[in-house]
């Protein structure tokens, strides 16, 4: 049998409700509700702050394996001038090349002289097509014709990184080019000559590990920006990608590291590449000069060993090019 | 017979001045033959003594990056480096004049500087012995990288880079 509630029984209900010691309770019971609804909120938005935080810490940990992969952005240091004092990544470093002195830029976080102001946008453009948020282009100087072929999410994360690093104010400088290497308008013309942005795709017949390697050496490493002549324009010369450069950045000379036996890396192994990379130190026990031992001090020494591998697969396994360069 | 005016005005005017412009390569090439082949004693003990500190050098990466199981290696051959490191100084003292030499006019220009630099280098070969022929590992290699350090902070400013090289070649 089912009971209907009768009234009385309601009106029972409710003068109990009525009672002092009820209300003292339903007050108590509100207030927790109320305090555990805020509370699951403020929990809630706790944990979005948290994970946002968590995803900004793996973006600026993966942008700095970008950043070292670039060579730990040297350039952009003015080491030789200032020496260890030198204002990290705030430019102003001389650059020489055939075509004139170019200075580099201030890439720090300052919102003035820097990249402070630059929207992720901004930053793949300027590192895909050479272009600043202005649309004026950037002298190849910038291995753009590199970066380019850096991908979406390694390029935003090495902004993230960058962007987590003191901002410094230091204007730019304009370069000491004879006319017309100083005009940044002709460099429209350069760029229809020269440069395609690359795209890197993966080789589904080859391994992971070499297909890291391609990518290092094209894009982040950006080898063949100094290990590669370059033609009367200026542009890189793809016939003798990596067989080296006497005109090498700041006058320098970039030996040949395709795997030629006698006038390449052709008798180092992979090992003796991959402690190259992280010491700096030549098979021959020699250190390495010039650029090359910055961009390993501020660079590739601080990549997972993965990738210093990766590296050194891949050169090991392109074409040989005979090609001695020497200083003279 | 007439043989003409042999040594007219002209054709000594022109002799001098291909003389003039020939010399400097002639000059060059017998200087270069010279630095090529003929470094003076002194010159060339002290570049066999470098080597001997590069093939150390050499020696200690190749059991590090090969992982070779050769114990008590690593600190003989920077003890070797260490000891080395004090005939750099004696080796070098006279600045003997010749062009098959990498060393920069800076040792002699500023002696004081140089010689902080072999100590410095010393110092790191020793340490490097120390912590090979100690029981934590872990210690080898960050002295390996300081001693790197040490031949890169006397090179920089004391050795010509390569593009000035009297080998005039690539070194690999």
């Amino acid at each position: 049998m089912i009971r209907k509630r009768s009234r009385g029984d309601a009106q029972k209900r409710f003068r109990y409700l009525g009672s002092p010691s009820y209300r003292a309770l339903a007050i108590i019971g509100i207030v927790c509700v109320v305090l555990s609804a805020w509370a699951s909120t403020s929990a809630r938005a706790a944990s979005d702050v948290a994970q946002a935080e968590s995803e900004l810490a793996s973006e600026v940990e993966r942008g700095e394996r970008v950043f070292r992969a670039t060579g730990g952005c040297s350039c952009h240091t003015n080491y030789p001038g200032e020496a260890e004092a030198a204002p990290l990544l705030a430019g102003g470093r001389p650059l020489e090349t055939p075509f004139g002195v170019y200075y580099s830029t201030n890439i720090t976080s300052d919102v003035e002289t820097g990249l402070g102001s630059w929207s992720d946008t901004d930053f793949i453009r300027a590192m895909r097509e050479g272009l600043s948020p202005d649309g004026e282009h950037y002298f190849p100087v910038f291995p753009y014709t590199s970066f380019s072929g850096l991908r979406d999410r390694d390029l935003v994360d090495l902004k993230r990184y960058l962007d987590s690093l003191p901002a410094i104010h230091r204007p730019n400088r304009e370069p000491d080019a004879m006319f017309p290497f100083s005009w940044r308008a002709t460099l429209a013309g350069w760029k229809w000559l020269n440069f395609e942005p690359l795209v890197i795709e993966d080789d589904a017949s080859r391994d992971p590990q070499w297909n890291r390697g391609n990518y290092l050496v094209h894009a982040a490493a950006h080898c063949g920006e100094c290990h590669t002549p370059r033609t009367l324009s200026g542009g890189l010369d793809r016939s003798m990608w990596l067989a080296g450069s006497r005109d090498g950045p700041e006058g320098e000379l970039a030996p040949n590291i395709t795997p030629d036996r006698e006038t390449g890396i052709g008798s180092w192994t992979v090992p003796d590449l991959v402690w190259y990379l992280q010491m700096g130190i030549k098979p021959d026990g020699d250190d390495t000069q010039g650029l090359m031992s910055e961009v390993i001090e501020h660079g590739y020494a601080h990549l997972p060993s993965e990738d210093v591998e990766a590296i050194a697969i891949y050169l090991k396994s392109i074409a040989p090019i005979e090609n001695q360069v020497s200083a003279d | 017979m007439t043989f003409g005016r042999p040594f007219s005005l002209r054709s000594l005017r022109r002799t001098a001045i291909a003389l003039v412009l020939i010399l400097p390569f002639g000059l060059a090439s017998v200087v270069h033959a010279d630095s090529a082949e003929n470094a003076p004693p002194e010159v060339k003990y002290r570049q066999t003594l470098m080597e001997i500190v590069g093939g150390n050098m050499g020696a200690i990466s190749d059991i590090l990056k090969n992982r070779l199981d050769l114990p008590g290696h690593i600190a003989v051959h920077a003890g070797e480096m260490a000891d080395s490191a004090q005939l750099i100084g004696p080796a070098f003292k006279k600045n003997a004049q010749t062009e098959a030499t990498d060393a920069k006019p800076e040792i002699w220009e500023d002696w004081a500087k140089f010689e902080a630099a072999i100590a410095e280098f010393e110092e790191a070969a020793r340490n490097l012995q120390t912590a090979a022929a100690g029981k934590d590992s872990s210690k080898v290699l960050p002295a390996m990288k300081a001693l790197g350090k040490s031949c890169s902070g006397c090179h920089k400013p004391f050795r010509k880079p390569k593009e000035e090289s009297f080998h005039n070649k690539n070194r690999k």
